[in-house]
């Protein structure tokens, strides 16, 4: 773990120069590869004519994109439930809000026969926040507010409530099924930027506020009692990282489909890099989830061309050993 | 009971003895899980697969149960008319046994990828016959013609299709002149992927047209699925065949894609060689029949004149 500030400074502009170099390898890798002066040149000098910069166009600028914001936006995510629930397994897939987005997706596409993405989008989006607002209620215990062990069961219920809803209505509308498995698969190809453009607002307002918040969030790791006499008000805050919460992930889920392991692993490899400060934890989260969402696009592209892997499957393979290693390394150190 | 049994073996007896004097042919057919022995000329033929069921027709026989087509259920329109005192078995993926040896058939034919685990139940339910390839519609007909002693018939219907061949080699060859052979590509597009066809029955008749592939698909698999537009350049060729199923989802699908400027800047887009296929001659039928459809089909888009031929019923 980096405990000073400038070795915090340095490991920042490492991460962000990683960052960087994922960015480009998204932009010049794939099928077609495209050389990095043709990049440049794509940029300055646009020429439609080029296969290699109608690639770049059409193509790797919006998943470039959606990769940052969505990679960004579900390690945010996972990092502020992590606090929130004092559950260091908590993430948009434990707390319900995948599943909610994905039956109000099923039901949208078979009961409202909703076709186009931007529908799609909005429909992923109140999915996920019927789920949230559905879990923070439950996981209210009486007279003591918010209880971290009841949301995370109130999560994993609604969970398999949503799950099996939209299962059933998978099986009884089965030709619609693969129009949406595609969705439901997970992907940060192929998305509509036009589609997910309203959402961008929303998305930049949340991280904000999250930002704003990390000097309340470090307090809420501490016992409710404390926190009070410290003068905070736990209820106000708490629902206002809810709210952050349900429009990062809600987003997040509705512009790239189920992409797992980002939201559960990147915080867990930020803290155990840049400590529990949430002013570093926070943006580290978010440059790391990025970057790990860009490589593992970019490199399931590259092992079957011209065919993709899942990008769901390549978050995992790559999370894991990262994880794994860090999670000895820390046991080591203390 | 004991001697209404024995009555009933007495009279059975007297009735089939006549039969029994008149030896039946014995023909005995190899196939690929083993080999058959089928008396006579059967005509109680039960089809298992898409293939099998069009290459009946051809033979001129109306198979007693089939299963069913996988669209345009339950049976594809072109095998309708021939096909209507049928009792159908299901899937092709899982035919219902009971219903086949309900039926007593004197001949079974299946596909091995699908049948060979029920391939002894159905053994002992009639004699069964498993061709080896199910994209090799030639050899499936010269086997079907050998199990129902119709072998006149199916070299018959081999002859045509080869003239039918040489035919149209010749006119495609004057028509193109230096762009023949032309390198031609197949795909299709599903709900939420395209697909580029490496192998299977289409493959296997453009290839004896002389058709070819593009490099990258000279290859052994059936083909791959793309789910990514960033993948479209690997659809390129001289022309292209697309088949897809009638259906708004699909069609969709094919609208994103072919909206695509990658779908507009390949080879055969801009050369306005992109040919819409029917599905179920291409990639459904594969028999006898389908692929005299697929040749009307392919004279037709290239404008070449047909000459009259007589080849199977609805070919």
């Amino acid at each position: 773990m980096l405990t000073t500030p400038p070795a915090k400074m340095l490991g920042t502009l490492l991460c962000l120069g990683l960052l960087l170099a994922a960015t480009v390898s998204s932009l010049i890798f794939g099928h077609i590869p495209v050389s990095l002066a043709m990049l440049i040149n794509s940029l300055t000098d646009y020429d439609p004519g080029s296969l290699e910069h109608l690639v770049i166009h059409s193509e790797r600028f919006s998943r470039t994109v959606t990769s940052v914001v969505v990679g960004a936006g579900l390690a945010i995510a996972g990092a502020l439930m992590q606090t929130l629930t004092r559950n260091p397994l908590a993430s948009p897939g434990i707390l319900g809000i995948n599943a909610g987005a994905m039956f109000f997706v099923v039901v949208g596409a078979t009961l409202f026969s909703l076709t186009s993405p931007s529908q799609l989008v909005w429909a992923a989006f109140i999915g996920a926040a019927t789920a949230a607002v559905l879990v923070y209620f439950l996981g209210q215990e009486a007279g003591r507010g918010v209880s971290p062990v009841r949301t995370v069961l109130a999560g994993v219920a609604v969970t398999a409530l949503f799950v099996s809803f939209a299962q059933g209505l998978l099986i009884l509308n089965q030709d619609r099924f693969e129009s949406i498995l595609f969705w439901l698969a997970g992907s940060v190809s192929g998305r509509d930027l036009d589609a997910i453009a309203p959402l961008l607002p929303l998305f930049g307002g949340a991280l904000i506020l999250a930002l704003l918040l990390s000097r309340q969030l470090n307090l809420l790791g501490l016992d409710d009692e404390v926190i009070r006499g410290l003068g905070l008000r736990v209820g106000q805050v708490r629902l206002l990282i809810g709210l952050v919460v349900i429009v990062l992930a809600g987003t997040s889920v509705a512009m790239a489909g189920l992409i797992g392991f980002v939201g559960l692993i990147v915080p867990h490899m930020a803290r155990g890099l840049f400590g529990t400060d949430h002013r570093w934890l926070l943006p580290l989260s978010a440059i790391i989830g990025a970057t790990l969402l860009l490589a593992a696009d970019t490199l399931a592209r590259l092992v079957i061309p011209p065919q993709e892997i899942p990008v769901g499957v390549m978050t995992a393979l790559l999370g894991t050993p990262l994880f794994l290693h860090l999670a000895r390394h820390v046991r080591k150190v203390s | 009971m004991y001697r209404y049994a024995s009555f009933l073996l007495i009279v059975t007896c007297l009735f089939q003895s006549p039969a029994a004097m008149a030896i039946p042919p014995v023909t005995s057919v190899e196939h690929a899980l083993g080999e058959a022995t089928i008396a006579g000329h059967p005509d109680r033929v039960v089809s298992l697969y898409q293939g099998a069921t069009d290459t009946a027709v051809a033979l001129g026989i109306e198979p007693i149960g089939v299963v069913e087509s996988w669209t345009e259920k339950p049976m594809y329109h072109y095998l309708r008319n021939d096909i209507q005192n049928v009792t159908y078995l299901g899937l092709e993926t899982q035919p219902d046994l009971e219903r086949i040896a309900w039926l007593s058939p004197d001949l079974i034919i299946g596909a091995r990828n699908r049948h060979r685990t029920i391939y002894p139940l159905l053994d002992r339910i009639a004699p069964t016959v498993i061709p080896g390839d199910v994209y090799d519609f030639k050899a499936l007909l010269t086997m079907m013609a050998k199990a129902t002693g119709r072998t006149a018939r199916g070299e018959e219907l081999l002859t045509r299709w080869q003239e039918r061949v040489e035919d149209f080699r010749t006119r495609i060859r004057q028509k193109l002149g230096e762009q023949w052979p032309q390198e031609v590509a197949i795909l299709s597009f599903r709900a939420d992927h395209a697909r580029i066809y490496y192998g299977g029955f289409a493959r296997s008749v453009l290839d004896e047209l002389g058709f070819t592939a593009p490099a990258s698909h000279r290859q052994e698999s059936w083909g791959i699925k793309l789910t990514s537009q960033e993948s479209i350049p690997a659809m390129d060729a001289e022309a292209v065949f697309i088949f897809m199923e009638d259906d708004p989802a699909v069609q969709r699908t094919f609208n994103t894609w072919s909206s695509h400027p990658l779908w507009k800047n390949l080879k055969a887009v801009r050369q306005n060689d992109v040919y819409q296929v029917d599905p179920v001659t291409w990639n459904m039928g594969a028999g006898i029949i389908a692929a005299n459809r697929m040749l009307d089909e392919l004279y037709q888009h290239y404008d070449l004149h047909q000459p009259e031929h007589q080849g199977c019923p609805r070919c």
